[in-house]
């Protein structure tokens, strides 16, 4: 352990990067495999387990670099803090994605089943763009891209209004409870996963005060 | 990210000017010459002053304890062991000082180095709970070595058991005391020193002004080589101590965390970096005090180097005998102090008992840092010279 003062390897903030992208990809598991168990007739006790063991890497993957960012700023000086207090805000993000994820499973294991429904076709759809787009945010963290960015930002935004779209239209449907509640707050943990991804790129670019706002910090993201 | 980063590069924000790696080597190459020049114009300066001068100057260290408080104030002076315990080596080199003078005052040295990350736990003093973790993890290396002087200062002066050890290995490297040692460095180092010898003398400065303007000559570039070596080191090996520090915190044994406190203190020169690098993260709570404890003794041992620097630049096997007793004592400290399990906690909890005192009345904080490294050091030297 020691030894690795004299070998080279990534520095402070690009191995938190890398932990993070997979972080992300862990989270991304986790929204695969709970959808899955919302959306089509896989067995939620099959996933459980599954999504319940990535949540903890999330979670201490997050602790374990909470710390190394400390390691950083008192090993490096506070040249870097925006960088530190930035990457302490997208760890919590997809440590949030983790907890959604499970929120989804939570849905499914209280005995909603939204498969062979109309809309199970579209939320499939929905669900593998979705998941698309986690791979998308994993590059963007690893290799920032201002125009990728701006496209990516564009098409979370769309996707954004569409959800909150559905949630209004369920809350003042007249169809029965138990079948738009389920909708209504499937699609809230949907928009607040997403809104997290745009978040999570969205700090390789934005100010920090102004973080997770819009139109320079007047307007809250709510995710 | 936000903010300012690292990555720069990678995330299109432009790069602050850096010193290129060769470059910063090259120059703290430079600056353990000049380290050496330091070193050797203080033993030039104090030969100048005459053999009366340096009785008369020398005579308030006689006794050990006199000699244990001006380790410690004139470490604390200079907020660094590496640079006081060099000025001991220049001077047992005139042999102004000899090594059972000197032993005690690197005793000295070892405790008034503990002063600057004990007063960087001061800065989170506002935060009861960071402050209790920081001052518990600043002030174990103030107990441990507070013992340690208990424990080996008695022992050496009965039995000179900890220069014995140094004596021994001296020998075996350059020679009995007495004779005469051709250092190379010495040679390497010698027309600088005349030079800095030869402007004083240009200037109209003889005898005891010539000598006394040397020694703060050589002083003054100790101490700035030192600081710049130690700044130049910290960046040069900032990644390594950050990676190194991640796979080793918490993870390891006692053993593996000395061994890092070692590496990282021989890497920058300086126990004081490595120590204060432990208070943040102690204060934050990612480094238990158990953990950071060892950490502490390795930088102890690993700072023990610069004096050894400091023997090549002299002529005396003397000076290396005092400065690898300066190594003998903090691996003894270690051996008695860390090693049998029944000792092993109390730093440790003497150190919580203390910031559990000082998160509760912040004065006595105070009142530790000034008492412990100022005051009683100052009563001692008064009324023991």
């Amino acid at each position: 352990m020691v030894m690795s003062f004299f070998r080279k390897g990534p520095t402070g903030l690009e191995h938190v990067v890398s932990k993070s992208v997979g972080m992300l990809g862990d989270a991304r598991h986790s929204f695969d495999l709970a959808t899955l168990a919302l959306l089509t007739e896989t067995p939620p006790a099959s996933v459980d387990s599954d999504i319940r063991a990535t949540d903890q890497r999330i979670n201490h993957s997050e602790q374990e670099l909470r710390a190394e960012l400390v390691v950083h700023v008192a090993v490096q000086g506070t040249a870097d803090i925006g960088s530190v207090l930035g990457l302490i805000l997208l760890l919590k993000k997809i440590e949030r994605i983790g907890d959604q994820a499970k929120n989804v499973l939570d849905l499914a294991e209280s005995g909603v089943r939204l498969a062979n429904e109309d809309d199970t076709p579209a939320m499939l759809e929905e669900r593998e763009l979705i998941s698309t787009m986690f791979g998308e945010a994993a590059e963007l963290l690893a290799e920032p891209d201002a125009e990728q960015l701006e496209d990516f930002g564009r098409r979370v935004d769309h996707l954004l209004a569409e959800h909150q779209g559905k949630i209004e239209a369920y809350l003042h449907s007249d169809r029965p409870g138990h079948e738009v509640v389920p909708r209504a707050i499937y699609y809230r943990y949907l928009k607040r996963i997403v809104a997290n991804l745009l978040g999570i790129v969205r700090t390789a670019s934005d100010p920090l005060p102004t973080l997770d706002y819009l139109d320079d910090g007047a307007t809250d993201t709510d995710d | 990210m936000a903010g300012p980063v690292v990555e720069q590069s990678s995330h299109g924000r432009r790069l602050p000017f850096e010193i290129p790696t060769p470059v910063r080597a090259a120059l703290v190459v430079g600056f353990i010459y000049l380290f050496l020049v330091g070193v050797s114009s203080l033993e030039k300066g104090i030969k100048i002053m005459g053999e009366d001068t340096q009785e008369r100057l020398f005579s308030s260290v006689s006794n050990p304890i006199a000699g244990l408080c001006v380790g410690v104030l004139g470490t604390v002076l200079v907020q660094s062991s590496s640079a006081s315990t060099s000025v001991i080596v220049g001077l047992v080199a005139t042999k102004g000082i000899s090594v059972d003078d000197a032993v005690p005052m690197i005793m000295g040295a070892n405790i008034g180095t503990t002063v600057t990350n004990t007063l960087v736990s001061l800065g989170h003093v506002r935060q009861s709970a960071e402050f209790a973790r920081a001052f518990a993890a600043a002030t174990v290396h103030d107990f441990f070595n507070v013992m340690a002087v208990a424990v080996l200062l008695p022992l050496e002066l009965v039995t000179g058991v900890v220069s014995g050890i140094a004596k021994g290995i001296s020998e075996v490297l350059v020679g009995s005391a007495g004779s005469e040692w051709k250092s190379p460095v010495k040679e390497w180092v010698k027309k600088p020193v005349e030079w800095i010898v030869d402007l004083w003398d240009a200037v109209g400065l003889n005898g005891n002004v010539q000598g006394t303007i040397v020694v703060l000559t050589g002083l003054a570039i100790v101490l700035g080589a030192l600081t710049l070596i130690t700044k130049n080191m910290r960046r040069l090996v900032a990644d390594r101590v950050e990676r190194s520090v991640n796979n080793v915190l918490g993870k390891g044994s006692g053993a593996v965390a000395m061994l890092l406190g070692l590496v990282i203190t021989i890497a920058v020169q300086s126990s004081s970096i490595t120590t204060s690098i432990l208070i943040p993260l102690s204060a934050a709570g990612v480094l238990s005090l158990r953990n950071a404890y060892p950490v502490t003794l390795g930088a102890n041992v690993g700072t023990t180097i610069t004096a050894l620097l400091a023997a090549l630049a002299a002529s005396v096997p003397e000076a290396l005998t005092i400065a690898l007793t300066h190594t003998t004592f903090n691996i003894m400290g270690i051996l008695f102090l860390y090693v049998p399990p029944f000792v092993r906690d109390l730093p440790v909890l003497g150190s919580q008992r203390l910031a559990d005192i000082a998160v509760r009345q912040r004065t006595w904080a105070v009142g530790y840092v000034m008492g412990v490294f100022i005051v009683l050091p100052l009563v001692g030297v008064a009324l023991l010279r």
